[in-house]
């Protein structure tokens, strides 16, 4: 582990994870925005039920004290719709019965296209058969009309001599009356113009009496096709609950004389039920008409909860979201997620139909008694939310109907899903920005901080110098806590650095501000003793002598290191045969050191290295210093010169005690000493030091280790060869 | 008339330790504090020859600013550092202001007279004739021992006093290796170590390589000494 900056824990979130948790946390605003749209959704049910009871009560407002609307004999039910209803419409003017087709006006844009058997509705292109009926109704003042433009390639008449009326071309009419009283009137006619109308027997054979029905007329006129029959009767004879139906009869063989087709009005040809007839009540139609829309339905029921009256439809299809904008076209992909994420409502549902007599609800009944009531329910089949608002209709004192006004939430429904989705998109686009912003915040941030944290870390060698003053901030110029951090150490490591190359010069400064009063002890003793001879002469100006020398040689000990650095940088490199080298210093440390034995190994060949022989000869000298110092006295010092091909290996060993274990890395850090055995002698634990950085100098490394079994030291050099060894061989 | 000697020392007692032991020896000696009060005196009157440390009271250079200056009144005044710094930058800028000589504290007096002498009979011989019977001449070496000149093929080499004394000690004989102990002594310094010495052959070599880039007379002889090239 390398002080101070490499400190392994268990890893923990890195800011990035922690960012990312931040962002989880949005993923709230989502159900927060869920939380809103069914919120809104309720005010908005809220606001439409208050709407549709506005519109009850405004009904209700205009329909008050209006008793004639309600009187059973101001005639049919005005209801409207219904597939297979007649419907009769008011006409502009009383008709001429003339079988021509011109007077009933804008009328004609009304007709009902039939053909073939059993009343087959069509379309507008249809292809004209052996028979095809064209026909529409209206009422003027007390008669309602009919008009039939038949397309018949073979118009047959009534035959004189036939008394079963039953052989020619001729038109049917039944009218039931409730409940089940069956009147069945035959028209047809012996040649064009005035038709005769019979009152017939079920079979449509045989007259019921002979006599002519005078209330009904009808005038029939051929035509280029086949004819035209305009029917004229009296209101009276279709009462509110009466149904009818019309048959035309085509005959085209007049040899047979036998039934080739029919056409009926009958909503449905397998039960032959008859068709009602559809008037409108000028009043109410009129009351109404303007409320006859998509969105709501109103019912008006009399007190005995009859229907009198129905406009408008549930409406709400929740397809109607129109428009190709930006944000829809937005939305688009997100339409399965927001179908599963909300119920789509339901666009088609069965409810009540508008052909219903009698409405029975709670709020009717509530209406009726006097209060106005709204309330939500589901549809019949329960696959649609409806909602409902009655209001009672007065009269005097009394209520003499309700109100009822219905609208399916799918209004609702849709809005909520339009704003759901707009929040949720936005949400959705919202998160992805925010998330990839933090996402992109986060990653700068951390590798910020892992910069700093690099740069801080390779700013300060293991040794705890300063390699570099200045942290750079990332980005230069910020302005954030992070530039400030950088910046701080920048400020630490220039204060570090300059208190480490306060300490560093310290030995220096000390030496040279020791070294001039050293001077005067030296240069006044000096003149002591040659002033006085028996100074001179004095032990005690021996030992005193001895002393300066001594400190002498501390103070040089004490500059040597930084005037090393300094000089290694000016010093010339050259190559040098190491081995020689060795073999004379060891020569050399034989006559300084005679108490030791030096012990060379040595190659046989020389090993050329390029650098500063007399700083490679200083190193030896340190090493060599260091095996005396610290070795057994009088023992051999091991001194051996080896090599691997790149490299020239230089060990110097000696016996005596082993380094502590802690001491071993830090030995060739400067002002470190394991301590020494003689106090004469001086040990600033530069020596090593010195050697390390002319190891350095040489690009080579240093290292020691504890030899065992004699106990002892081996400080080991490795140096690069000036070549390659094949090549120096 | 008696030589004057200048020394300027910023410590009191040094510069008068100095003076006795010059005065014992006849020479006339003035002792100046800073460069402002020496530089004053110098524009009167030179001395013979100037004693000088760097760093005087509270300028740190102030013996190289003091030298400069005086080199610009005259060329051939005798200049010796005498200096607590000990650097190899610090010999190198001093002697690079054509000082005659670079010493460091602590001083042997007895060394500095010797010194002071023989500055003074190179000084006295500068200008005279060159005296035949004083030169030494080792094959393409001429050492000159009045003047202590030296000439590398013919060309003068600029050597200080130390740097001339260890030369003729190694080239006085040839092939035999001068140890570090013996050429310590020749400095005639009172501390002078291994590296010292190094630094000293270090520095002759260059200067020699200067008028002869082939120069390779001093050979080392590793952990021993140095040795001048036998024939």
């Amino acid at each position: 582990m390398r002080w101070p900056f490499t400190v392994h824990r268990p890893r923990r979130l890195t800011l990035r994870a922690k960012f990312l948790l931040l962002v989880l946390a949005i993923g709230t605003l989502p159900w927060m925005g869920t939380r809103y749209v069914n919120e809104m959704k309720r005010f908005l049910l809220q606001g439409q039920e208050d709407a549709l009871m506005l519109m009850a009560r405004a009904v209700g407002t205009v329909l008050n004290d209006r008793e004639e609307l309600f009187r059973p004999d101001t005639g049919v039910p005005e209801l409207i719709g219904g597939r297979y209803d007649l419907y009769a419409h008011q006409l502009p003017n009383y008709l001429q019965l003339d079988g021509d087709e011109i007077d009933w006006g804008g009328q004609l844009d009304n007709l009902r296209y039939f053909t073939g058997s059993f009343g087959e509705e069509c379309t507008v292109r249809y292809q004209p058969w052996s028979l095809s009926v064209r026909h529409t109704l209206g009422y003027r003042g007390q008669f309602l009309y009919a008009l039939f433009m038949v397309d018949d390639e073979n118009v047959l008449y009534r035959a004189n001599d036939l008394r079963r009326l039953d052989h020619s071309d001729q038109i049917r009419l039944t009218i039931q009356n409730p409940p089940s009283q069956i009147n069945r009137y035959l028209l047809l006619t012996r040649k064009s113009g005035r038709m005769s109308v019979y009152l017939m027997d079920e079979d449509w054979r045989y007259p019921i009496t002979g006599d002519p029905v005078s209330e009904i007329n009808a005038v029939m006129k051929e035509t280029a096709y086949g004819y035209n029959v305009e029917i004229r009767l009296p209101r009276f004879m279709v009462r509110s609950s009466s149904r009818v139906g019309f048959e035309i009869i085509d005959v085209d063989n007049a040899e047979t004389r036998v039934i080739a087709d029919t056409i009926t009005t009958y909503p449905r040809a397998e039960n032959l039920q008859l068709s009602r007839v559809m008037i409108h009540s000028p009043e109410l139609a009129k009351i109404l008409g303007g409320l006859d829309r998509q969105v709501a339905r109103i019912w008006i029921v009399d007190d005995q909860q009859r229907v009198r009256a129905v406009v408008g439809s549930l409406g709400g299809s929740i397809f109607g979201e129109t428009g190709g904008g930006l944000l829809t076209r937005l939305y688009r992909p997100f339409d399965s997620f927001f179908n599963w994420l909300l119920q789509l409502p339901e666009s088609e549902f069965v409810d009540v139909e508008t052909t219903a007599t009698h409405r029975s609800d709670v709020i009717i009944d509530e209406a009726l008694r006097g209060n106005a009531q709204s309330r939500r329910r589901m549809s019949m089949d329960n696959r649609a939310e409806i909602l409902a608002a009655a209001t009672p209709i007065w009269s005097g004192n009394g209520v003499i109907g309700a109100v009822v006004v219905e609208q399916s939430s799918a209004e609702v429904l849709k809005l909520q899903r339009v704003a759901l989705k707009s929040v949720a998109a936005v949400t959705l686009v919202a998160f992805l920005l925010i998330t990839v912003a933090l996402f992109v915040f986060a990653t700068r941030l951390t590798l910020r901080i892992r910069k700093l944290h690099q740069a801080t870390e390779q700013s300060i060698t293991p040794e705890g110098r300063v390699r570099r003053e200045y942290i750079e901030a990332f980005p230069r110029g910020g302005g954030d806590e992070i530039s400030d951090l950088s910046r701080s150490i920048t400020g630490m490591l220039g204060r570090l650095s300059q208190y480490t190359k306060y300490l560093e010069a310290m030995p220096d400064t000390l030496a040279h501000e020791f070294n001039n009063p050293l001077n005067v002890v030296s240069s006044s003793l000096e003149i002591l003793a040659r002033d006085s001879r028996e100074a001179a002469q004095s032990k005690y100006m021996e030992r005193a002598q001895k002393g300066i020398r001594r400190l002498r040689a501390i103070l040089t000990s004490l500059t040597e290191a930084a005037n090393l650095e300094e000089a290694l940088q000016y010093e010339d490199r050259e190559q040098f045969d190491l081995v020689e080298l060795v073999e004379g210093c060891t020569e050399g440390y034989q006559t300084s050191f005679p108490g030791h034995t030096f012990r060379l190994v040595k190659p046989s060949q020389p090993l050329y290295i390029s650098g500063a022989p007399d700083r490679l000869a200083q190193l030896l000298d340190k090493l060599v210093d260091n095996a005396v110092d610290f070795g057994d006295r009088s023992d051999e010092i091991f001194i051996e010169v080896s090599y691997d091909n790149a490299y020239a290996l230089l060990s110097v060993s000696n016996r005596g005690s082993t380094l502590p274990r802690d001491m071993k890395e830090r030995l060739f850090d400067p002002m470190v000493s394991v301590g020494t055995k003689d106090a004469t002698q001086t040990h600033l634990g530069l020596g090593l030091f010195i050697a390390r950085l002319i190891a350095e100098y040489h690009q080579g490394e240093i290292t020691a280790e504890n030899l065992h079994d004699p106990d002892g030291v081996c400080v080991r050099v490795r140096l690069p060869l000036a070549y390659r060894l094949e090549i120096a061989a | 008339m008696s030589r004057t000697i200048a020394i300027v020392e910023d410590d009191p007692d040094q510069r008068e330790n100095y003076r006795e032991a010059l005065k014992s020896h006849g020479y006339d000696v003035h002792l100046y504090r800073n460069r402002p009060e020496a530089l004053r005196a110098f524009s009167h009157r030179l001395p013979d020859l100037v004693i000088l440390d760097i760093m005087l009271e509270n300028e740190m250079d102030g013996g190289f600013d003091l030298c400069r200056e005086l080199r610009a009144m005259s060329s051939d005044l005798p200049i010796i550092f005498l200096t607590a710094r000990n650097s190899d930058i610090d010999r190198v800028s001093g002697l690079r202001l054509d000082a005659w000589d670079y010493l460091t504290k602590p001083v042997n007096l007895e060394f500095l007279v010797v010194r002071v002498n023989s500055l003074f009979r190179i000084a006295d011989t500068l200008h005279a004739p060159d005296d035949e019977s004083e030169k030494l001449t080792i094959g393409p070496l001429e050492l000159n021992q009045s003047t202590m000149s030296v000439r590398w093929n013919g060309l003068p080499v600029n050597l200080t006093l130390t740097e001339f004394w260890l030369v003729e000690a190694l080239a006085r004989r040839p092939g035999h290796v001068k140890t570090y102990d013996a050429l310590m002594q020749v400095t005639r310094q009172s501390y002078v170590e291994k590296n010292t010495i190094n630094g000293y052959v270090r520095r002759i070599r260059n200067k020699f390589k200067q008028v002869d880039p082939s120069f390779n007379m001093i050979q080392t002889v590793f952990g021993i000494g140095y040795r001048w090239q036998g024939e």
